[in-house]
């Protein structure tokens, strides 16, 4: 694109003119040591806390310890490019992020700055907003009480998920955390047609701490490919980057969702994952020798993740008559923070922090995901502390049954090698488990509307499947969900705008069962 | 650059020095031993680990027995509390600490040719009304401010010079939003 010289000649204009007007006292002070991207500057004697700093060639900074007569600050950028002796200044602003819709689509590193190689931004000085706020206060706030539909079966009708709740995804390595996340943005297109405009899209920001490179550039392409990247921002500190812009990202993400949310939109957050981002702190942190506390993790690693994830809220409606930050009430940030743990040990010491903030955990594990149950969800362990005021009806009733089903089967499971020698109603438990168990399989990046979910899960515990073979299952349910698109497609939408399933509907349903059976083989 | 160690001890010597109505002599002490720790070749004997304390004592003694009561005391605790590092930046911490005690400061005023009298002490008249003290400015020629004037005062800075103006518009440019991409 080429620029219209006039542009740049107003913009000089302004700029001069705005340049000469402001008062510009500055503090400044004199680099005494710099390595391992943090370093110790003599005096800016007015420096506040987590102000940004100016350094030579370009490089700015973060002051994150005031001292007697010196400033501790990390670096956010190349450390090479600062030497002894340089001058430092303040700039007099907290660290902000740009936000709001420009950002929609694109990709930005732990600053705001685009890395999508798309241009720059077109955000003013209007939309930088400080990346530490303070969390909507009790008044503000109203319980949860909207479900925020992840489009997986195990989740939305066992641990579901309500706007403004914050639910900590937490697992092993390779046991399908990101994908799960993934699904749960590109199920996100139903509530709005994927278009940012709609008041009822929800948003989605997917904050990437330590992770590949490669990941990140997976998942864009992924979200690209499925049309939701147009209502997603991705805020990219990936494991090449400084440990400081990887422990700032979450921190920036979160304010460019509450700019959303204080809007009156819903918006669905992504922290992938929180454990890398202690590591980054810890590193920050013991390089400007701050004392460290267990497993060398500075005595401030529980409140970093609190402040976070305290910012998650559902505001109340009326809460532009309390404090004139919020433009319109009823908004809501959702967040899912992860956490890797290490051999299925949730009692480590982040793993129990993020877990006591949140309001619940899905726990994923690697021997249910080597089993071939994916999503890999144990729903023995994983819970939902608020989201079941926020589950429809309908779903409430059906998953209510299976949620004891399943609880049953888990009980007997261990019995299940004896075969015959059961007796009859131990065999039905086990059969039903299965066939359950089965039902809540799930492939990757097909998020089903819970019309869909209701159905199926509806098929299973009334016990009409358990005749059907468990390998049969998955082939039942692709036939019966199309065939109920196609013959009855009523039952769905009455579904999907009630949110109950009536009694006429189960009928319906009955019969459709019992045609589809016989097409299923085996 | 002061630490604040050898402040906390230039603070002490310095009130106790004016509360006994010595501060003149004690001064004058403060100068001298600056002198000779900062004498090339002679200097460094006191700050050198491989000469033992008692013989780095007993040359300090010889220079400070002509001085004031207070200025011994003080020069023997700190070789008692191992602090004689304390004696590099003596003085200009104890000279700044008169500053203070005057609501004075001293700062340095770079321009790129040499400035007038007049012109220096109006500076210094308006910087210090900015900070509400007396201020006293040395002029340094520099090229590299370009044109204007950049006045520095402890870690205050006005920066009024080209070279500032610049470096500002520069960083003010490469973050602008452009209208073109704002109208996409």
């Amino acid at each position: 694109m080429d620029l219209r010289p006039a542009e740049v000649t107003s913009i000089l204009e302004k700029e001069i003119a705005s340049y000469q007007g402001g008062r510009d006292m500055q503090s400044v002070g004199t680099v005494l040591t710099v390595g391992d991207g943090v370093a110790r500057v003599w005096g800016l004697d007015d420096c506040m806390m987590n102000e940004l700093l100016e350094f030579g060639g370009g490089v700015r900074g973060i002051a994150l310890n005031l001292e007697e007569d010196n400033v501790g600050c990390v670096l956010l950028g190349d450390s090479a490019k600062v030497k002894e002796g340089d001058q430092v200044k303040t700039t007099g602003r907290i660290i902000s992020v740009p936000t709001g819709p420009a950002l929609l689509g694109r990709v930005v590193n732990a600053l705001g700055d685009p890395i999508d190689g798309r241009g720059p931004l077109a955000v003013t000085e209007a939309d930088y907003l400080p990346i530490d706020q303070p969390a909507p206060s009790v008044v503000e706030r109203q319980g949860v009480d909207t479900p925020m539909q992840t489009g997986i079966k195990s989740i939305d009708a066992m641990i579901p998920i309500g706007r403004g709740q914050r639910e900590l995804i937490i697992g092993d390595r390779q046991t399908g955390k990101t994908a799960l996340l993934i699904d749960s943005i590109i199920s996100q297109k139903t509530t709005g047609g994927g278009d940012p405009n709609n008041p009822d899209q929800v948003l989605c920001i997917y904050v990437a701490m330590g992770q590949k490179q490669s990941t990140v550039v997976d998942l864009v392409q992924r979200l690209t490919a499925v049309g939701a990247m147009e209502y997603t921002i991705v805020v990219s500190a990936s494991a090449i980057d400084e440990a400081s812009m990887q422990y700032l990202a979450a921190y920036a993400g979160c304010s460019m969702g509450e700019r959303f949310r204080d809007e009156g939109r819903d918006v669905l957050i992504v922290y992938d994952d929180l454990y890398k981002q202690a590591l980054a702190y810890r590193q920050v942190m013991l390089l400007l020798r701050r004392p460290p506390g267990r497993e060398a993790f500075p005595g401030d690693v529980f409140n970093l993740h609190s402040r976070l994830l305290e910012r998650a809220a559902r505001l109340a409606d009326n809460a532009p008559e309390i404090n004139p930050r919020y433009k319109k009430g009823g908004g809501s940030l959702t967040a899912l923070p992860v956490v890797e743990t290490q051999e299925n040990d949730v009692s480590a010491y982040i793993p129990t922090n993020v877990i006591s903030i949140t309001d619940g955990q899905i726990f994923l594990e690697s021997s249910l995901f080597n089993a071939g149950i994916r999503p890999a969800v144990n729903a023995g362990i994983s819970v939902s502390r608020v989201g079941g005021a926020a589950q429809t009806k309908g779903m409430k009733k059906i998953a209510g049954g299976m949620r004891l089903d399943l609880a049953q089967y888990r009980e007997l499971q261990a019995f299940a090698q004896f075969g015959s020698d059961l007796d009859k109603a131990t065999q039905r438990t086990l059969a039903r488990g299965e066939r359950l168990t089965e039902i809540l399989k799930q492939d990757q990046y097909v998020p089903m509307p819970f019309q869909d979910q209701i159905m199926i899960i509806y098929a299973g515990t009334c016990g009409a499947l358990d005749d059907v073979a468990t390998k049969s299952i998955r082939e039942f349910e692709k036939i019966f969900l199309q065939h109920m698109a196609d013959s009855h497609p009523e039952i769905g939408e009455g579904i999907r705008t009630s949110g109950v399933l009536s009694d006429e509907a189960k009928v319906t349903i009955d019969q459709a069962i019992a045609a589809v059976k016989p097409q299923v083989t085996g | 650059m002061i630490d604040p160690v050898t402040s906390r001890y230039a603070n002490a010597l310095f009130s106790l020095a004016m509360g006994r109505g010595v501060l003149d002599a004690v001064s004058a002490d403060v100068e001298r031993l600056a002198r000779e720790v900062g004498a090339p070749g002679v200097g460094d004997f006191y700050f050198d680990a491989r000469v033992s304390i008692d013989a780095r004592r007993l040359k300090i003694a010889s220079v400070t027995q002509s001085m004031h009561e207070l200025t011994k005391n003080f020069v023997n605790l700190l070789f008692d509390k191992r602090r004689e590092e304390v004696l590099r930046n003596l003085s200009a911490a104890f000279h700044q600490r008169a500053l203070d005690e005057r609501g004075a400061a001293e700062g340095i005023v770079e321009s790129a040719r040499a400035l007038g009298a007049g012109e220096i002490a109006s500076l210094a008249t308006a910087f210090g009304a900015e900070l509400g003290k007396r201020v006293t400015l040395e002029n340094k020629v520099t090229d590299d401010v370009l044109g204007g004037v950049r006045v520095i005062v402890g870690s205050q800075m006005i920066d009024r010079s080209l070279r500032g103006r610049l470096d500002g518009l520069k960083k003010k440019l490469g973050t602008a939003a452009l209208p073109s991409l704002s109208e996409q």
